[in-house]
């Protein structure tokens, strides 16, 4: 029952150094943290540290509850780790014929920064607006204003749909009506 | 080779090669690889200094996703308050707080740090109780982790 959390000794890949001198062929900077081969299909977490995808996706199912990065335990997921695409893989395999396939790269469009583009009247060129009177759900006296928008199409003449929002327009309009005239003699 | 004996055995040879102090593999592992001997000596300057230990190491096919089982064993055992006399160990790499970026001699290092902090020599409070009803394998044990002092 008693016992401890030991910090652990992260030793393999921290120091080049060491890694050079156990192994002097190679350099360990590109070495998976988990199966400690040269990554392949290489991801890299966004703490930095890099793992063949296949070992990490086996990692993150192992404790799917609780995916933390093997060497920092910072959080981790499938979406957060970025693949490496080096030079030269032409003659390997599709990586997503293996299972799993690597998450995909994320590409972000360039930012516009041009006069006046954040300023958009409406969102889609119409011109909205709406004032009022009263506390909701009493919004009755408020009136919109509407120019130009795009609205949504409705229901072509002729189908249920429409007569049905006829229908219901004509009855909004009586509750309407009766409302304000509750409102005049109350 | 399958992915875990690929990796026992890179491990294996960078401990031969490059040993941290006062840690030594046993050379003869078989094929298989799945049980490793390390030797290992109380950190000079401590309670354990010049103390010599022996720790099991025991590997499943899932390793290194999969925890190794490790428990002291011979015939010296070393008196701490988290090391019960039957060699069992408590201590969070070894369940709940595993990473498949941990190593034998990251373990290795974590339990000679263990030892080194050590102020007291003594066994766990519930010692004589555990290990009359534990498992013989430590991972079956609920471990409770509450002192990170020692």
């Amino acid at each position: 029952m008693a016992s401890t959390s030991e910090s652990e000794g992260q030793k393999e890949g921290d120091d080049p150094e060491d890694a050079n001198k156990s192994n002097p062929s190679q350099d360990g900077t590109f070495e998976c943290n988990i199966c400690l081969d040269t990554a392949h299909d290489a991801v890299v977490s966004m703490c930095g540290h890099l793992f063949c995808w296949p070992c990490l996706h086996q990692w993150l199912e192992t404790r799917p509850n609780r995916q933390t990065c093997p060497v920092c335990k910072a959080g981790i997921s499938k979406e957060k780790v970025v693949p490496l695409y080096g030079r030269g893989n032409a003659k390997q395999e599709d990586p997503r014929t293996k299972v799993p396939p690597r998450p995909q790269g994320q590409r972000t469009e360039p930012e516009n920064n041009g006069p006046f583009q954040s300023f958009n009247w409406g969102g889609d060129g119409g011109f909205q607006m709406s004032f009022g009177i009263g506390a909701f759900p009493f919004g009755l006296f408020a009136s919109t204003v509407n120019l130009g928008g795009p609205r949504l199409p409705g229901a072509q003449p002729g189908t249920p749909q429409f007569e049905e929002e006829q229908f219901l327009s004509k009855l909004f309009l009586w509750v309407a009506i009766l409302f304000i005239f509750w409102l005049l003699v109350a | 080779m399958d992915a875990d004996k690929k990796r026992l055995q890179k491990e294996l040879m960078t401990l031969q090669l490059n040993p941290p102090v006062g840690i030594k593999v046993n050379g003869d592992h078989g094929s298989s690889l799945t049980t490793w001997y390390v030797e290992m000596e109380g950190a000079t300057g401590t309670l354990y200094e010049g103390e010599k230990f022996q720790l099991l190491f025991k590997f499943t096919n899932r390793y290194p996703f999969d925890s190794p089982e490790v428990v002291f064993t011979g015939t010296n055992i070393p008196v701490h308050p988290h090391v019960y006399s039957n060699g069992h160990i408590c201590l969070s790499i070894l369940t709940e707080d595993w990473s498949p970026a941990l190593s034998v001699e990251s373990v290795c290092l974590s339990i000679v740090s263990m030892l080194s902090s050590c102020k007291e020599k003594k066994r766990p409070p519930d010692n004589t109780f555990y290990v009359k009803t534990c498992s013989k394998n430590p991972k079956k044990t609920r471990w409770w982790y509450h002192d990170d002092k020692v």
